[in-house]
């Protein structure tokens, strides 16, 4: 019945939001947890910065736990900026990282694709878990954190990204906001991404689904950073092609249609 | 003089030189009392002699005292005031041989170092440099010998939390000092008991009070309600008195009249933006006779001498009792002389509320001062201070201590509340049952020695009318406002255009979009017993009895008659009106601003509940206007207004305020009066929004919550009006927009979100579906297909060549299959489904009409979903909720991401 969508799949992929997290499944063949930008470590950048509150890594570690207990991934994937302080590490990711960690592995094997916050992060990892800071393909899905160029292997894949903590603001009548984190999903152009034999203008199968940050601290408005992309996903991404969802997976519209409505008739 | 007779010759010899011929009324009774070792309060108008009852027997005690430190504490609000007190006292103290100094923030280190070294007898303070003296090693011991503690202007300060913090610290003096004498000078209040135990806590105490009714002379008048007109009827008034004191609400209304009286050459303008060095100036000008008048707002109300005053004017009403008297206070500075001032009213609402002021005043019916009890953000300060001051204290004396203070004698278990919260911010460290210093406490403490609310500010420039229209505190601006923002300042809407340091330029905006933060100016509540007094002047009309003269009493009636006329009614103490107006819904309610302010609220919170849409509120002391969507009318928020139930408004407006800017940037202070926050702290690191959420159901929280509730609206008063509603004491009356209800409104504030996130949600999908365009085919005739937007299918669509009603609804991309339908032979199975699909697509649209349709547009919504979605009878917000659910299930196991 639907007509022919150019990149569809042999096998049949699922994606699985969920809104406790923000985290999401990923089914082919395997099931993958991913969850990104958990900044662990962020409340001792912001004391230094005169906001003190007490450290919120357990509750975060919780949620973490808690979409592991009830989906039982085979795999989880954190997908960059597990810790939070450049170019120094904190006592407190000192102090929190290794336990938080160790509950995780205890679960399901980990793995990370490092971000730019994870300078250092070698220190927490085995050697095998940590995956390449370009980028990774596993189960025909690219993983990759989101402030470099991906990896040429990615061309023609779903790109999971993070780094850029989507958060939703929508509006009703009187023009109430609700901000709220979602997911933005956009195909990619191969030229603009520097991959070697680019398919022709807007006829690539590449695309991209930026997730938003575990961490509840971390969020930019998606309208701006569409305005004003700052990585190369960003810069690539078809905005007119685009979808936004919010974190339990409720389908919102393309990004020009968040863009601002009413308030223009008459001034 | 038998009273003067006991003191040491010294003294008498400098009341002679004086020229004190005789002793005023309040000094003859305060002094023997003063002797006597009483905690003292004393309550007379300025200019009576009040700090001479206290410090005479001061004076006296400590000519027989010899010893190191300091011996008396006066404490002055102000640091203006400080320097006038200073001058004062300095004759005396070099008459007598007794050493005075100042400190204050402006005081010179030279200074300060010199004092450290050899404390004065007298130290002239204020209360938040005292905060400071407990820091210093030095002067901590020179406190030790304190034994009075004059405070002066103490009604300015009770009722801040200002006021709390001394309380607090005036029982850590008692801790190194032993008990020592208290006494409190203060202007006229409802509650002097109150205020003299807030100076003395459980310690008994005296009250001398002059009564201010015998002092006053107040009168009334209105010269029409333009600004030029009243202008000049000021001038009129100047020339008419040797010295005149005009006093305004506002700055910008200080500016406004100096600028339309800069003219006469002899009018200075007074007020707290202005410069010391020109306030010092307009003071001096205006005390030399050079200046007849000077225009001041309340930053002349306090006793600072600026000679004699014979007249005093009023500009609009003064909002409270309390604040006439004090100003009119100020004029005839003579002992016993009678003072003499008049009211200038500018409007109807205006006019009517300065007769019951003036009524009241000449009653002595002024209002109580309201105490900051249990304000949990001071107590943190008081904790954090203890704790530097002591490196480490039990949990129980920072209970004794703050226990002995008026404001927190029924702290219950606040005090382990805040040291839990501070500790989890790491201001103090708590360790079994003591506090100690943490490694922040010392730095906190200096920048935050005050509990005032001082901040940079930034300016708002308006683009349009190129003219400043305000400012705004910094860590508003970059909290909550960005490029594009819609904000709230002056009653009106503004759009942020650019931002740069220290300055916004905005352009005014006409609708709101997002949550909108709102900034209060000088706004000063008229209290409900005004309110409703008022209420009951515009009910009976009877003017003489409030002494009005000839032309407020003409301009009162006329006011009325036009109302009768227009066939409106009068809203009054007895009446509410509801009048619907174009953009909302005014309610005429006499109930005073913090009453509306909860009442308003109340009723914009359920009308959003029940309409789902947001609505904007603005109120005053007579009116709540509500911005609303046009299909709400005044007789749905009647209906709302009479099924309140008065005991549930606290539980409605605490789960409601949450999501307002107001209630959020309160957090924010409160939280950096706690030293979660610092001060210069860079806000852009995080959103505020949600560093906000980060307090929920902290002390931090509650704190906000209390001041809400007790700063800016007055429940129990919005209460007692839902109660005579009920009890039919109070009607409630609908009608069309009255001169009444259309005056003096736009004193703006917050929106209230509508209940749930899913309102938005829901209206973001209806939006969506609307534009979403689709093929209309029709599959009877199959002849006609068009292309068009959801919005403009009518609610049954008809082919326009065969007027059949079976239509078929597709999506862009499903235009093909039209085409496949039409095949008449030869057809795969493919064809053959595609056509049966379309058919039963058409019959769904048939049954279900534009909601169908509706239903077809959404996302991955074919024949068989609709069908399940219209199946379930799902009427509005339940019908788009089935769509969601449709479309989140598809996307979910959609094959093609």
């Amino acid at each position: 019945m639907l007509p022919a969508i150019p990149w569809r799949l042999e096998t049949v992929m699922r994606l699985t939001f969920l809104d406790r997290g923000p985290a999401l499944i990923v089914e082919e063949s395997i099931r993958v947890l991913v969850v990104g930008d958990l900044h662990l470590g962020i409340e001792a950048d912001l004391s230094r910065h005169g906001l003190h509150i007490r450290s919120r890594s357990r509750e975060r570690m919780d949620r973490v736990v808690s979409c592991i207990d009830s989906e039982e991934p085979d795999l989880l994937i954190l997908l960059g900026d597990v810790k939070h302080n450049v170019p120094l590490t904190s006592r407190q990711e000192y102090r929190e990282l290794p336990g938080i960690l160790d509950t995780l592995r205890a679960k399901v094997p980990i793995h990370l694709v490092p971000g730019n916050h994870d300078p250092g992060i070698e220190r927490f990892f085995r050697e095998r878990e940590i995956l390449p800071r370009t980028g990774a393909l596993i189960d025909n899905v690219g993983y990759l954190h989101g402030h470099t160029y991906p990896d040429h292997s990615l061309q023609g894949h779903l790109i999971i990204s993070g780094h850029h903590h989507p958060l939703v603001t929508i509006r009703d009548q009187v023009g109430c906001a609700l901000r709220t984190p979602g997911y933005l999903f956009a195909p990619v152009d191969d030229r603009c991404l520097q991959f070697p034999h680019p398919e022709e203008d807007g006829a690539g199968k590449t695309r991209v689904l930026f997730i938003p940050a575990l961490n509840e601290l971390a969020g930019y408005d998606i309208l701006q950073t569409a305005k004003e992309p700052f990585s190369p996903l960003s810069r690539c991404m078809n905005a007119r092609e685009s979808e936004v969802f919010l974190a339990d997976g409720t389908f919102i519209g393309s990004l020009l249609s968040l863009e601002e409505h009413g308030d223009h008739e008459g001034t | 003089m038998e009273i003067t007779k006991a003191l040491d010759p010294r003294v008498q010899a400098c009341i002679r030189e004086r020229g004190f011929t005789r002793l005023s009324e309040i000094q003859s009774e305060a002094i023997p009392l003063v002797r006597r070792g009483d905690n003292l309060l004393l309550i007379a108008p300025t200019g009576t002699g009040k700090t001479e009852s206290a410090m005479i027997p001061v004076f006296d005690a400590m000519l027989s005292r010899e010893g190191p430190g300091f011996c008396t504490l006066y404490i002055t609000p102000l640091r203006s005031l400080n320097r006038d007190m200073m001058q004062r006292l300095e004759w005396w103290c070099r008459e007598l041989g007794l050493r005075v100094g100042v400190r204050h923030g402006d005081t010179p280190q030279s200074e300060r170092r010199k004092q450290a070294l050899s404390p004065p007898d007298l130290l002239i303070t204020t209360p938040e440099t005292l905060q400071a003296l407990f820091m210093g090693k030095v002067l901590k011991k020179h406190l030790a010998h304190v034994k009075y503690v004059v405070v002066d202007e103490i009604h300015e300060l009770a009722g801040s939390k200002r006021g709390s913090q001394m309380a607090v610290a005036l029982e850590r003096l008692a801790e190194y000092a032993g008990e020592f004498q208290r006494i409190g000078l203060s202007a006229t209040v409802g509650n002097p008991e109150g205020v003299a135990r807030f100076l003395c806590g459980h310690r008994k105490f005296s009250i001398v009070s002059v009564p201010v009714a015998r002092h006053i002379d107040i009168s009334v008048d209105f010269s029409g309600d333009s600004f030029e007109k009243q202008g000049a009827w000021i001038s009129r008034a100047i020339s008419r008195h040797d010295s005149s004191l005009i006093f305004v609400n506002t700055r910008v209304t200080a500016e406004a009249l100096g600028h339309l009286l800069h003219d006469r050459g002899d009018v200075e303008v007074h007020h707290g933006s202005l410069s010391k060095e020109v306030r010092i100036e307009a003071e001096e000008r205006f005390r030399t006779g050079a200046a007849k008048a000077l225009i001041a707002t309340s930053s002349m109300e306090l006793g600072i001498d600026i000679g004699r005053i014979e007249h005093v004017i009023q500009f609009g009403s003064p909002r409270e009792v309390a604040r006439l008297v004090q100003r009119v206070g100020r004029a005839g500075h003579r002992m016993d002389a009678v003072s003499k001032g008049t009211v200038l009213a500018t409007g109807f609402d205006d006019l009517l509320e300065s007769l019951v002021i003036a009524r009241r005043a000449k009653a002595g019916q002024v209002e109580d001062v309201f105490f900051h009890t249990n304000a949990a953000d001071v107590l943190a300060n008081q904790v954090a201070a203890m704790a530097v001051e002591y490196r480490e204290i039990p949990v129980q004396k920072i209970r004794e201590i703050v226990g002995r203070s008026y404001p927190f004698s029924d702290a219950g278990d606040l005090v382990s509340e805040v040291c839990t919260q501070m500790a989890e911010h790491g201001l103090i460290r708590v360790e079994g049952d003591y506090v100690r210093s943490g490694g922040r406490s010392r730095r906190y403490l200096s920048s935050n020695l005050s509990m005032i609310h001082d901040e940079r500010k930034v300016v708002v420039f308006d683009m349009v009318s190129r003219k400043t229209v305000g400012t705004l505190d910094e860590s508003f601006v970059v909290g909550f406002l960005h490029t594009g923002a819609v904000f709230i300042t002056r009653g009106q809407l503004w759009r942020v255009l650019d931002m740069d340091e220290g300055k916004i330029t905005v352009e005014p905006a006409k609708k709101a979009k997002g949550e909108l933060p709102s900034w209060e100016g000088e706004q000063i509540p008229v209290p409900f017993s005004i309110a409703r007094e008022v209420g009951s002047l515009r009910r009976s009309g009877n003017f003489e009895e409030y002494h009005a003269g000839e032309k407020p009493r003409d301009f009162a009636r006329k006011f009325l008659g036009e109302m009768e006329k227009n066939r409106t009614p009068v809203p009054d103490d007895t009446l509410i009106t509801l009048e619907n107006a174009p953009e909302g819904v005014v309610c005429n309610v006499c109930a005073g601003h913090k009453a509306n302010e909860a009442l308003g609220r109340v009723l914009s919170i359920l009308v959003a509940a029940r309409f789902g849409t947001t609505v904007g509120i603005e109120i005053d002391a007579y009116r709540i206007y509500l911005r609303l969507p046009s299909m709400v009318r005044a007789a749905d928020i009647r209906e709302i207004l009479l099924g309140l139930d008065p005991s549930h408004l606290e539980g409605i407006l605490q789960l409601a305020m949450k999501r307002t800017a107001l209630f959020k940037w309160k957090m924010v202070q409160v939280a950096k009066k706690f030293g979660a926050i610092d001060q210069d702290a860079e806000y852009e690191k995080i959103s505020i929004h949600r560093l906000i959420d980060l307090f929920e159901g902290t002390v931090v929280q509650k704190e906000a919550y209390r001041e809400l509730f007790s700063v800016y609206m007055d429940v129990p008063a919005a209460s007692q009006i839902v109660s005579l509603i009920r009890q039919g004491s109070i009607h409630v009356a609908i009608s069309h927009l009255s001169l009444l209800g259309a005056e003096g409104l736009f004193s703006s504030r917050d929106q209230i979100s509508p209940p749930t996130p899913d309102q938005a949600v829901i209206m973001t999908l209806k939006r969506r579906l609307d534009q979403q365009e689709v093929i209309l085919a029709c599959m009877h005739c199959r002849k006609w297909k068009s292309r068009t937007m959801v919005a403009r299918i009518p609610d049954s669509p008809k082919c326009p060549l065969c007027n059949a009603g079976l239509i078929a609804v597709l999506k862009p991309w499903e235009e093909p299959l039209i085409a496949l339908a039409k095949k008449k032979s030869q057809r795969t199975e493919e064809e053959i489904a595609t056509e049966a699909r379309l058919i039963r697509n058409a019959n769904i649209v048939l049954s279900g009409g534009k909601k169908a349709a509706i239903a077809l547009a959404a996302r991955g919504v074919g024949p068989e979903n609709a069908s399940r979605i219209l199946s379930t009878l799902a009427e509005g917000d339940r019908f788009y909720q089935e769509i969601i659910k449709a479309e989140r299930n598809y996307i979910r196991t959609r094959r093609f991401w």
